[in-house]
């Protein structure tokens, strides 16, 4: 830490003798002994089985993360895993004679298997995730089913790889002189591959890219407007998942020792879906949970059920996918999220004092360069909006100017969301023009324009409520870190995490949510909630702030807060717009109104002028509310 | 390759397409009411094409034990709801008369012997076993959770589907089946000859298309059911629960599920596991049709069984390899015709 | 929390199956068989036999331990390791897919443990190396069933052959093995077009047979998916000889097929004749006990695949007592001894025909393991 930080930041934080444990790390540190001692005590029959839940619970962590986090439906992890356990086993089977030259020197190596196998699955992902995940959510699923079910056919014809008898006379894996030709040696490769790979997603979901992929579900458009590319963030996931099924995968294919396409079928692809569900949706823990659970609930039934029926066979099936309905109908959030939801009441209570207690100082971000007072910062000119035959924004010009508040006021239907929707870049005007500093700004995207310093919130609050404050908070200043996934996986990210979180928390302490910085964002007030979205707002540095709607059930003193808040935001230079409804909060502070009705511009100028507006007061007491 | 091979093959694509169709157009049909992938469509070909099999056969007919159990199973959470809400348990009408009309068709159908019936009475009961099975299914596995994110709505589809199969495995047993064709001989257009069936498969479904269309058109369930689709709570609001919507979708899927394996069985083996991969071409269609455009799904849905013909006949061992890859030429042109980024409710 | 579920996990799991294991039984014989899954056609008879199969050997009582792989490779290696570690089996009978049994192969090998599998393709078997001499295979060769067909079809003049085979191992082998057989008589192959179980249309494939114009045509696909490449030829107007493989011999091809498939040539064990068989025929007696046996206790008729699972029983019921000279039931000396009495397995007769084990066989089948059998009048029919 460096010395001149503690005096920036606008509270001096108590030093933190020693860093809390996350729950995680309680579960890696109870889990790491048994783990150790397990194949030691275990008979082979239980390492096995082991074994393959480790397997599946790396490729189901794949799947929690892309269907827990990100919310969407992957049936081809199964066919992925088949990707790469066929490169490898056919990389080991091969002779050296039969591959072209170059390449002579892979046969055999497991390692070149690992990567030949990672390359493929990630070729494959790229295009299928190109194709599919731009598309509303069932087309994932929909894809994925038809590609799965074609590789698996794939598989089966093609004569190299023993078509659908498979490839047997995989040798045991051996690396670096350590041979893993038992059981139990496998178990430790097995399960310490997974435990990684469990570290390195918790550490990614908490993280710049993290909080973009937890965006995804519920929150897309939310998150494109602060800078997230939703379409990256999807892919990243898509990717992620199929690369650690890359990684099952390889293991699969050294643990068997043997591969044919029937254990990469759209069935097994179902059952990875199945262990993800029960484990948990969005609980990277759930992965272990739901891939022992499957294999546990299909050993059991099978023991139990001929006790139970008094007859053999075929009902194991049956009885699996009745408890699978069951679950979803009770637990839809999986036995990990049962969990942790129990978990989760008992933390984070608001104290009432500031909660920043795990939050290291850091150095502040660097600052945009803002325009100078008085500048035009947003200009429309002359912006038509129509819908077929009817016009909902008719010729309406004005400009913003650095410093200065400008509300936007009109009864329903006056056309104000329609010119929000424009300003924001949302929608684009059928005829005439908007200049952000200067430039040119519609037909880009709202993502384009979070970049370049304008800043928003909603008329209906987004806000992903299942995420903290701080987090929510902290997807504002996506576009202010630079770290990637491999990054963040790695924690290399921390610096600058720590810098964007210090960022939130500074935003957060500035409008007066200080002390709710780790509770659920989904439990605050929805006056609180809308005080989070302008926090959010500013932790992207804009020059620009477009509010939709601020004041809208908030209390009076918390209206109070805001309009403090906004009059101290446009004194340090920034241009605000605010749409809103409620006109007591709006005369007292804004500099310029601009009344809308019909679409059009029926007045403009200061409160104070507005107020006696004929034409407004038609509008407002005349017309109909 | 010459015109005649070229003629049948389409004649054989147009006979799948069409129960592709078919299949597409109810799946459309449930997606868009309830906003469930109704992945348990195929078994309603199956079931039906195995219990008629089974009817003409002489062997037990066991598909009423299911439905008695499924419509036992909605009487017990109809009851268990009630008392929930009212502290005392109650029996309503209408679960208690599923039981009893489950129970009277099981009588029917284990006792007395339908071999001779005829393929049009067999047929009847066939549908009248399978019908009220897609209602009961809805009720029992889908209506508890009906306002569900749709992604748990898919993974209990799955399950359901699983369930099912199994099942399916018990009653029908895993040897496959077929029926006796509806009636013999053919047509003869120029130089091809038209297989009976084939002509009553595409008749069939004509009519069936044409159906659909006057119910959704002109009568006042199906406007109905086309407004629930539309907007859920703005149908609420008018008087239509969405339970009834998605209990007629999940009875009409039903029918249409149980029509086309009725039409189907005379000509192929069906298995206690074929209805899956029927379905999934059906989903294929759909998927073309966006999702959306019933018109689109029902050509999609022809396009691939053209498409599963003519490849079959290039290159056979290939054929699911590439009817499974057509649909990747249609995602990239939607993803392409395809803006921004949207939240999914 | 959650690291001490999954120990308590890991501990009932054990604890389960450990509850299983009752004490009494002197000879352990574990059955892995798909009676699930895709291949359900074929493990489900093969579930039903295991209750056929001898209760006592040598004055030992077997007990026979059941587990269903759902189809899958991955859940047969579980299976064979659950039996051998955790019930210390003497020896497995199954799987009863073919990638299934090769997936096992080397585990069964590793542990020692004799493994009987009733799996249709040859390479389970060969070629012989170190790991398969554990294994032992109830099923005739398919080169063997090829043979009678080849031999069939060169008496008949017939000069080349369509073949139209499921897209499974099956089809696989039977490609594979009757291409060969076919190569060395001067017997052309002119299309090769195969097909999935479920394919509802075959409207494709039979063009393609019929306007390569073969003398004859080959089905090779197992169970009931036989029928449909058959009638579909038949409805094409395809009037030609139809040959079918072992696969095809069970009864519903006969309920399915009517009087499409009237004048089939196939080549199968004595079972489907059993009533035109001489009763000098060393299998007809073993044969017709264990159709009774199935058909009273499940009152159907069992596919040949159920057969092959009882072979192994009576396999074992030879090797036992030979074997319990070598060592105790449970001890790795006894499982050696087994297997190598399996070896010397000589003129044992069976329910699909007379084994001959040597060292180099482990199949050990000859031509009284096939019958040439053909569909007349809507019956099978022993073509003399």
């Amino acid at each position: 830490m460096k010395p001149g930080v503690l005096s920036k930041t606008p509270t001096v934080k108590p030093a933190v003798p020693m860093p809390k444990l996350s729950p995680s790390a309680w579960i890696l540190l109870a889990l790491l002994p048994v783990l150790a001692v397990a194949p030691l005590v275990l008979p082979t029959y239980q390492v096995t089985l082991a074994n393959n839940i480790g397997i599946f619970a790396l490729a189901t962590l794949g799947l929690v993360l892309l269907t827990g986090v990100a919310g969407m439906t992957s049936f081809g992890q199964a066919a992925f895993i088949g990707v790469s356990a066929y490169a490898t086993a056919y990389l080991a089977t091969v002779s050296a004679a039969d591959l072209p030259g170059p390449l002579a020197w892979m046969a055999g190596s497991p390692l070149a298997g690992l990567a030949v196998g990672l390359v493929l699955t990630f070729a494959v992902a790229t295009v299928l995730g190109a194709v599919t995940l731009r598309l509303s959510g069932h087309y994932l699923p929909l894809g994925t089913i038809a590609w799965g079910l074609s590789l698996f056919y794939l598989f089966g014809n093609l004569e190299f790889l023993g078509g659908h008898t498979g490839l047997s006379g995989i040798p045991a894996l051996s690396l670096f002189g350590i041979a893993f030709d038992r059981a139990e040696a496998l178990f430790y490769l097995i399960w310490a591959i997974l435990l990684l790979a469990v570290v390195a997603t918790l550490n990614l979901l908490d993280s710049r890219v993290g909080r973009a992929i937890r965006a995804l579900r519920g929150g897309q458009r939310m998150s494109e407007s602060m800078g997230v590319d939703s379409f990256r963030a999807k892919m990243t996931a898509f990717l992620v998942a199929a690369l650690y099924a890359g990684l099952a995968g390889w293991l699969y294919a050294y643990t068997q020792r043997f591969v044919s396409p029937a254990p990469f079928s759209l069935q097994a692809g179902i059952d990875f879906l199945f262990m993800a569900l029960i484990g948990g949706v969005g609980q990277v823990w759930g992965a272990v949970i739901g891939a022992a659970g499957v294999t546990f609930a299909k050993q059991w039934l099978q023991d139990l059920l001929p006790h139970l029926l008094g007859r053999t066979g075929n009902f194991e099936a049956i009885v699996f996918g009745l408890l699978i309905v069951l679950l979803m109908q009770r637990l839809p959030g999986g036995v990990a999220g049962w969990i942790a939801k129990v978990f989760e009441r008992r933390r984070h209570r608001p104290t009432g004092a500031v909660d920043d207690v795990d939050l290291p100082a850091a150095e502040p971000l660097p600052r945009r360069e803002m325009p100078a007072k008085g500048e035009v910062v947003l200009e429309a000119k002359g912006v038509t909006r129509r819908f077929g035959g009817l016009v909902a924004n008719r010729d309406i010009s004005f400009t913003v100017r650095a410093g200065e508040i400008l509300a936007v006021i009109g009864p329903n239907g006056a056309g104000k969301s329609t010119l929000f929707n424009q300003l924001s870049c949302v929608d684009h005007p059928t005829s005439g023009e908007i200049l952000f500093r200067g430039e040119r700004i519609d037909g880009r995207t709202a993502r384009a324009m979070a970049g370049a310093g304008l800043s928003r919130s909603f008329q209906h609050v987004k806000l992903l409520p299942t995420m903290s404050v701080l987090e929510n908070v902290a997807i504002g200043a996506h576009l202010r870190g630079s770290k990637g996934v491999a990054a963040a996986a790695l924690r290399l990210d921390r610096a600058e995490e720590a810098r964007l979180l210090d960022e939130a928390r500074r935003q957060l302490i500035r409008v007066g949510l200080g002390q709710y910085l780790h509770v659920e964002a989904g439990s605050l007030a929805l006056g609180q909630q809308r005080i989070l979205e302008i926090a959010r707002a500013l932790c992207a540095d804009p020059c620009l702030l477009l509010l939709d709607e601020p004041a809208a059930g908030l209390r009076f003193l918390e209206k109070q807060a805001l309009a403090e808040l906004l009059v101290k935001l446009r004194s340090e230079g920034m241009a605000i717009l605010l749409v809103e409804h409620d006109m007591d909060f709006v005369m007292g502070l804004v500099d310029r109104v601009y009344v809308m009705e019909f679409g059009e511009r029926i007045a403009e100028g200061p409160p104070e002028t507005i107020q006696t507006n004929p034409a407004v007061l038609e509008a407002y007491l005349g017309g109909v509310e | 390759m010459n015109l005649q091979i070229v003629m049948l093959l389409g004649q054989d694509g147009i006979t799948n397409g069409a129960i592709y169709a078919l299949l597409a157009l109810s799946i459309l049909l449930v997606f868009t009411v309830t906003r469930i992938l109704l992945i348990p469509q195929g078994e309603f070909v199956a079931f039906a094409a195995l219990t008629m099999a089974a009817m003409q056969g002489g062997t037990p007919v066991r598909l009423g034990w299911l439905l008695l159990a499924l419509a036992a199973a909605a009487l017990v959470m109809d009851s268990h709801a009630a008392w929930r809400r009212d502290g005392r348990i109650a029996v309503r009408r209408g679960p208690a008369l599923g039981v009893a009309y489950a129970a009277g068709l099981t009588a029917l159908t284990t006792l007395v012997p339908l071999a001779e019936a005829g393929v049009a009475l067999q047929a009847l009961v066939t549908m009248a076993l399978i019908v009220p099975l897609g209602l009961a299914l809805y009720r029992v596995f889908y209506q508890p959770i009906a306002a569900a994110h749709p992604l748990v709505l898919l993974i209990v589809s799955i399950a359901v589907h699983v369930v099912l199969v199994g099942v399916g495995l018990l009653m029908f047993g895993p040897e496959g089946a077929r029926t006796e064709p509806f009636s013999d001989g053919g047509l003869r257009l120029g130089m091809v000859m038209l297989n009976s069936q084939t002509i009553w498969v595409v008749a069939v479904s004509l009519a069936l298309i044409l159906g659909l269309y006057l119910f959704f058109e002109r009568s006042l369930y199906g406007k109905a059911l086309r407004a629930a689709a539309v907007n859920r709570l703005g149908a609420e609001l008018v008087g239509i629960s969405p339970e009834l919507a998605g209990k007629a979708s999940f009875a009409l899927a039903a029918l249409i599920g149980s029509l086309s394996g009725i039409l189907i069985a005379p000509i192929t083996t069906i298995y206690y596991d074929s209805g899956f991969i029927i379905s999934l071409k059906g989903f294929v269609g759909a998927i073309i049709g966006g999702l959306a455009s019933y018109p689109v799904a029902a050509l999609g849905a022809l396009l691939i069984g053209q498409a599963e013909s003519f490849s079959t006949f290039w290159a056979s061992s290939y054929k699911e390899v590439i009817v499974f890859t057509l649909i990747l030429p249609v995602l990239v042109w939607r993803s392409l015709s395809h803006h921004g980024a949207e939240d999914e409710e | 929390m959650i690291a001490k579920k999954l120990a308590v996990s890991l501990l009932f799991g054990a604890f389960a199956v450990g509850a299983a294991l009752p004490a009494d039984a002197q000879v352990k014989v574990g059955v892995v068989t798909s009676s699930t899954g895709p291949i359900a056609l074929v493990g489900i008879p093969q579930k039903n036999s295991v209750p056929l199969l001898p209760a006592t050997v040598g004055g030992q009582t077997v007990q026979y331990i059941t587990l269903d792989d759902g189809s899958d490779p991955t859940a047969t290696v579980a299976a064979f390791k659950k039996l051998i570690t955790e019930e210390k089996v003497d020896a497995i009978i199954g799987p009863s897919g073919s990638p299934n049994a090769m997936g096992v192969i080397q585990f069964a090998a590793e542990s020692g443990v004799p493994m009987l599998a009733p799996v249709g393709t040859a390479a389970v078997v060969l070629p012989m190396t170190e790991q398969k001499k554990w294994v032992f295979k109830t099923t005739q060769n398919d080169d063997l069933i090829a043979e009678a067909l080849l031999e069939h079809m060169a008496k008949a003049g017939i000069k080349s052959v369509g073949f139209i085979g499921t897209a499974d191992p099956y089809g696989d082998n039977w490609q594979k093995v009757f291409g060969e057989g076919a190569a060395k008589r001067g017997i052309k192959l002119l299309a090769s077009e195969r097909f999935q179980r479920q394919d509802t249309s075959l409207t494709a494939q039979g063009l393609k047979i019929l306007s390569a114009s073969p003398d004859a045509v080959l089905i090779a696909a197992p169970g009931s998916s036989s029928v449909l490449p058959q009638t579909t030829l038949f409805d094409q107007g395809y009037r030609g000889k139809i040959y079918q493989t072992h696969g095809a011999a069970l009864p519903d091809f006969l309920k399915l097929g009517g009087k499409k498939v009237e004048g089939t040539i196939l080549a199968a064990s004595l079972m489907l004749v059993l009533d035109q068989v001489p009763d000098s025929h060393p299998s007809k007696k073993i044969a017709s006990d264990y159709v009774a046996a199935y058909e009273k206790q499940n009152g159907s008729k069992p596919a040949t695949f159920g057969a092959n699972v009882y072979d192994a029983g009576l396999l074992l019921e030879r090797a036992i007592p030979v074997a319990l000279k070598g060592g105790e039931p449970g001890s790795a000396a006894f499982r050696t001894a087994l297997r190598d009495a399996l070896e010397q397995v000589k003129e044992l007769p069976a329910t699909q025909g007379v084994y001959n084990l040597t060292a180099a066989d482990h199949s050990g089948f000859d031509e009284r393991g096939r019958e040439l059998i053909t569909v007349s009048g809507g019956k099978w029919t022993l073509v003399k």
